[in-house]
């Protein structure tokens, strides 16, 4: 006999006091019956996110995570940073200091935590190893992030908050390299509807905040923000004469985006306004990543939406998977 | 950000945000001393996570772009001009977040050492330079309709130092 497991919220309440009825909804909010597959997309989209990190600082990688009188500015400093706020955060220090028990040396250290990086976002990428992987790929990242804390842009912010919830859901998906080979059971749908749930409600908050901030400036009324942003070195990718050819654009775009931010967490909530506004935010995102050479930040956010919104809800055969998780 | 003015919200405004600006610091824990186990612990989730700087890109509006000039001494009295640089684009941009996080006056007391530092990583291609000036200033882009007009940037310097390399530093 299969036994259908509902999310909590559903079931019915009758006679239940508001405060009751409120929790049980509340409950339901948090925890929907899911299947993986926003899993997958998510784990296979954040391995070629981390691919392309890895392959995008190849060259300067030492150069920006050296210690001082051999990078940049030197680790030290944004490591000092870090070490304030706590000494709990890792960095690169820590992997130096452990490498150099084995006698390694900093140059080599750092050359094998790039590789760690690379391999793990090509793991991610095939969903072999996916939990270790993406613990990995956390921490490097993490480590990378913190020692370069100076460097770093919100991108790597982005990065890291969408590698650490990647590390904490149910992985494996069975989509993945894991699942075939392992044949691994069904994760309790409820847990994998709670995560991607914690990635929407992440993202309505990054794009209320990210929206109201910008309603609050006077240049993103008048187009003058958007016009700043794209002639200012190093995201000069579209020429300037030519933007000033849709200078009257600028402004319907620039109000445009503030609205679409700041209504996120409104619209992608409603089946009926969802497409229009998640095709509108990938837009926005392909066309951040193209016109300023964003390209990290903008996939990022990309696999962070499909993950949380572009993958259907499909309750039905969440349910199913319930039932047999329980038989 | 609307505690320091720069939001199109009336100045009335400001004493409540940073009234609210005290209560969130309080919340973080930042009142407490900096070896508090709270303090440590909530920094740490909020670092883990990737959730300890705001997500306010560009807004309220977006900032000017920061350049630092490295003038080269050559004790032949030559002069060259240099920046610091990397090799990819996307190091480029990170060398730009840190030129932006100079100009921010919670950096100030950093601001020497970091200059040094990027001076000193171009001393190691120039190791016969005497003297380096930086200068560090803030590039304002042309208005739209001035840009239109002919206009360019503009650049207006901020703070400069000095640095000469001592013999035993050459080596």
């Amino acid at each position: 006999m299969q036994s259908v497991v509902k999310s909590p919220g559903s079931q019915i309440s009758v006679g239940l006091s508001p405060l009751r009825k409120f929790w049980q909804r509340f409950i339901g909010f948090l925890f929907p019956p899911e299947t993986d597959t926003w899993l997958a997309v998510l784990r296979s989209g954040l391995g070629l996110q981390v691919i392309v990190y890895a392959l995008f600082l190849r060259s300067d990688w030492h150069y920006l995570f050296a210690s001082s009188g051999k990078g940049l500015v030197g680790r030290e400093v944004g490591e000092a940073i870090t070490a304030f706020d706590s000494p709990l955060i890792p960095t690169f220090g820590w992997l130096v200091a452990f490498g150099r028990n084995l006698n390694m040396s900093e140059e080599a250290v750092l050359t094998v935590a790039w590789i760690a990086l690379l391999s793990a976002g090509c793991l991610l990428l095939l969903g072999l190893f996916s939990r270790p992987a993406a613990i990995v790929a956390w921490f490097v990242h993490l480590c990378a992030a913190e020692s370069g804390g100076l460097l770093a842009y919100g991108a790597d912010s982005f990065m890291t908050t969408a590698l650490f919830y990647l590390m904490l859901s149910p992985l494996p998906d069975h989509y993945s390299f894991d699942h075939w080979v392992t044949k691994t059971k069904p994760k309790n749908p409820l847990l994998l509807g709670f995560w991607r749930r914690v990635l929407q409600v992440h993202l309505c908050f990054i794009y209320f905040i990210g929206g109201l901030a910008k309603c609050l400036g006077n240049g993103w009324w008048d187009g003058s923000n958007l016009w700043r942003s794209l002639i200012r070195p190093p995201f000069t990718v579209v020429p300037p004469d030519m933007l000033v050819r849709f200078k009257y654009a600028l402004p319907l775009l620039g109000i445009s985006i503030c609205l679409l931010e700041v209504s996120y967490p409104i619209f992608i909530w409603s089946k009926r306004t969802r497409w229009i506004w998640l095709g509108c935010i990938l837009a926005m995102h392909a066309a951040i990543g193209l016109t300023m050479g964003l390209y990290l930040f903008a996939l990022v956010m990309i696999v962070m939406n499909l993950a949380a919104f572009g993958v259907p809800s499909t309750d039905k055969r969440a349910q199913a998977t319930s039932a047999t998780t329980e038989q | 950000m609307i505690a320091q003015g720069s939001t199109i919200l009336h100045s009335a405004c400001n004493e409540y945000a940073q009234k609210a600006e005290l209560v969130a610091t309080w919340c973080l824990g930042k009142e407490a001393g900096a070896s508090n186990p709270v303090r440590r612990g909530i920094a740490t989730y909020l670092h883990a996570a990737g959730i300890q700087a705001g997500y306010s890109f560009f807004a309220p509006n977006v900032p000017s772009q920061h350049r630092l000039t490295l003038e080269l001494l050559y004790e032949d009295g030559r002069v060259e001009y240099e920046s610091p640089h990397v090799r990819g684009k996307t190091a480029a941009l990170r060398l730009e977040s840190l030129l932006d996080r100079l100009a921010d006056e919670r950096y100030e007391p950093a601001r020497e050492v970091l200059v040094k530092m990027l001076a000193f990583s171009v001393w190691r291609e120039h190791p016969d330079v005497k003297k380096i000036r930086a200068t560090f200033g803030a590039v304002n882009p042309p208005a739209m309709n001035e840009f239109e007009q002919g206009n360019t940037e503009t650049f207006q310097p901020m703070f400069s130092f000095d640095f000469s390399l001592r013999d035993d530093q050459k080596q």
